[in-house]
């Protein structure tokens, strides 16, 4: 039964990274219209930068606050600098984001070095709780609990706020909201910062899960795409459930089947494509 | 009876500067080292590998990130039939890689094609990372990370050896020749300007009265057969089959080379090819590390600064140079 339990927290705590990350990929694309590929690689900076920062101070806050800072200061500048200049030209984005990865990529390599790096939980988490006969890990418990907290005041924050009205009028009707005279491009720039600095924390947190290695990237970026693809592009409720599915299905494959972990994310791909093209929570085209 | 400005008119096309190329890749193996004559031979294959995406995404549209799931299943698909099963005629193993590629195409198209832009591109990206994977992890079949080696040049039938790379390089030349002359009856036929109608304005061509969907799934298998053809060559080529051929990275060099050469015209496939792999031979002679930094900055200033691909610029320069030489335009 430990393994079980065992087996549902870890797919949990990696749900909770994947909506991290597809929460962000799914409202830039939403709000502006933006495939950004390199979203993945935010994750990658925020698990570089927080390791280094984390074994340096052996601050794990300092850590998460730390990547959340470069991932978004290097996310604003991408979006200012190059993002900007590409309204809606999606080969465009594509070439431009891809590039930025292997940029950030290989920076990695060359300041790191290859060899992945690990990094204990925070000692206050380190430990097992022992409920009944069964023994789980705290760190996990927590990263679930803090994916919870994070989705809880992202939807208020949508649904109750004045910026989040913007932004859910922003991906229904683009020229809408700039002819009412909101400042789209200020609100694009703070959108890809939320979701850059999102990324970066997921970064951290998914230190003591997976490390800080150099393939972080554009695996993690693949299974973003297939959350978005399953909850649909531009949803938040869609990113939870796709994450929560693929999350508890990679790690039940992983368990069972490794190598038709794959198959089975795609075979539900493939069922959402054939049954709701849009995704489960997608807007519509 | 023609108009008189129809017989005053000249070919869109002037095929001038594609007979000067001919010349140029014919009589290259007189100055080419063995080791730069199989890169000339690579930048030959990979041309015919854009032609196909190529086709789908400049002619008809579809940014496609997958392309080479076509391309790595033939090349796996001539490693299987060569290394295990030890099949020595050329033909049925090219046949059969071609129709493995075009297979693949048939059987993914079908739910695909009908997507918007974004959902088509994540979609075909995962395609081929789905391929990659299991390619990778099944080591029984496929060897995994370590490939599968072994490919014996193919054997034509004619008295020359395939094994020396002069006769081979021409080999792969004429096929290159020979899907350059089929993509070209395709552009320039009521089918391909059909696909340009999809590209420019789908709803308007939908009104007309065309079926969409049917055209860009043609176009869609067609551009898979091309990977195909140009997978069994490349298998012959390395003589060995890799996960590297199947997955995102081969897939984002190949619409790379197409966006360079400037999608949607006939000379994009083997600019971008030549570009691309010649940027790369360049730079792993000098530092093979730093190489992914390199074409990451690449792809950055192609998509910011030279959005339409470097081939624009050298039709242009080429029209220039005809002016000034009293060559009036074409």
């Amino acid at each position: 039964m430990d393994f079980w339990v065992t087996i549902i927290l870890m797919g949990l705590s990696f749900s909770v990274l994947l909506f991290l990350l597809s929460s962000g990929l799914s409202l830039i694309f939403g709000f502006m219209n933006v495939l950004n590929l390199t979203h993945g690689g935010y994750y990658l900076i925020g698990s570089y930068i927080g390791v280094s920062i984390y074994k340096w101070t052996g601050n794990f806050l300092l850590a998460i606050l730390a990547g959340a800072a470069v991932a978004g200061i290097i996310g604003v500048g991408m979006e200012r600098g190059f993002l900007r200049h590409l309204p809606g030209q999606l080969l465009d984005q594509v070439i431009l984001t891809m590039g930025f990865l292997f940029i950030f990529t290989n920076l990695a390599k060359w300041i790191w070095g290859p060899v992945p790096q690990m990094a204990a939980p925070p000692s206050l988490f380190a430990r097992s709780l022992h409920i009944g006969a069964y023994s789980v890990s705290v760190y996990h418990l927590v990263v679930i609990f803090a994916g919870l907290i994070v989705a809880i005041v992202l939807w208020f924050f949508q649904e109750k706020t004045r910026f989040g009205a913007i932004i859910r009028a922003g991906i229904d009707n683009q020229e809408m909201i700039m002819a009412i005279g909101i400042n789209f491009k200020l609100v694009c720039s703070w959108v890809f910062c939320l979701g850059t600095v999102i990324a970066g924390v997921s970064g951290v947190i998914g230190l003591p899960l997976l490390g800080a290695y150099l393939e972080s990237g554009s695996e993690i970026l693949l299974y973003a795409i297939i959350v978005v693809i399953i909850g649909g592009l531009g949803s938040m409720q869609g990113a939870l459930a796709g994450s929560f599915l693929i999350g508890i299905i990679h790690s039940f494959s992983k368990a069972f089947f490794p190598p038709l972990a794959f198959f089975m994310m795609y075979l539900l791909v493939i069922i959402i494509l054939l049954v709701k093209p849009s995704g489960l929570f997608g807007k519509r085209s | 009876m023609k108009l008189p400005e129809q017989l005053l008119h000249k070919n869109r096309v002037s095929f001038v500067p594609y007979i000067w190329v001919g010349l140029v890749l014919i009589i290259l193996p007189l100055f080419l080292s063995p080791y730069l004559l199989y890169l000339a031979a690579k930048i030959l294959i990979f041309a015919i590998f854009a032609m196909g995406l190529n086709l789908i995404l400049g002619y008809t549209g579809l940014v496609s990130m997958g392309h080479a799931a076509f391309f790595g299943t033939a090349v796996y698909a001539v490693a299987f039939l060569t290394v295990h099963y030890g099949i020595g005629s050329f033909w049925l193993v090219a046949l059969s890689g071609t129709l493995g590629a075009v297979f693949m195409a048939l059987l993914f198209g079908l739910f695909i094609v009908h997507l918007s832009g974004a959902y088509f591109l994540l979609i075909t990206l995962g395609i081929s990372q789905l391929l990659f994977s299991i390619v990778w992890k099944w080591r029984a079949l496929t060897g995994g990370d370590d490939g599968l080696p072994g490919i014996p040049r193919p054997d034509l039938g004619l008295p020359l050896p395939m094994g020396n790379d002069t006769y081979f390089y021409y080999f792969v030349f004429l096929i290159f020749i020979g899907s350059f002359l089929i993509l070209y009856k395709l552009i320039d036929s009521p089918f391909g300007h059909a696909l340009v109608g999809i590209r420019e304005n789908e709803p308007r061509m939908k009104i007309l009265g065309y079926n969409t969907w049917w055209y860009k799934y043609v176009s869609f298998i067609i551009g898979g057969g091309f990977g195909g053809v140009a997978g069994v060559l490349y298998a012959y080529l390395i003589g060995i089959a890799y996960p590297g051929d199947i997955g995102l990275m081969a897939s984002v060099m190949v619409l790379f080379m197409v966006i360079l050469g400037s999608p949607g015209t006939l000379a994009c496939p083997l600019i971008g090819a030549s570009l691309l792999i010649t940027l790369e031979y360049i730079v792993s002679t000098f530092t093979a590390e730093r190489w992914p930094l390199i074409l990451g900055v690449a792809f950055v200033l192609v998509s910011m600064y030279f959005r339409g691909g470097i081939g624009i610029y050298l039709v242009r320069y080429w029209r220039k140079v005809k002016v000034l030489h009293g060559i009036p335009k074409s």
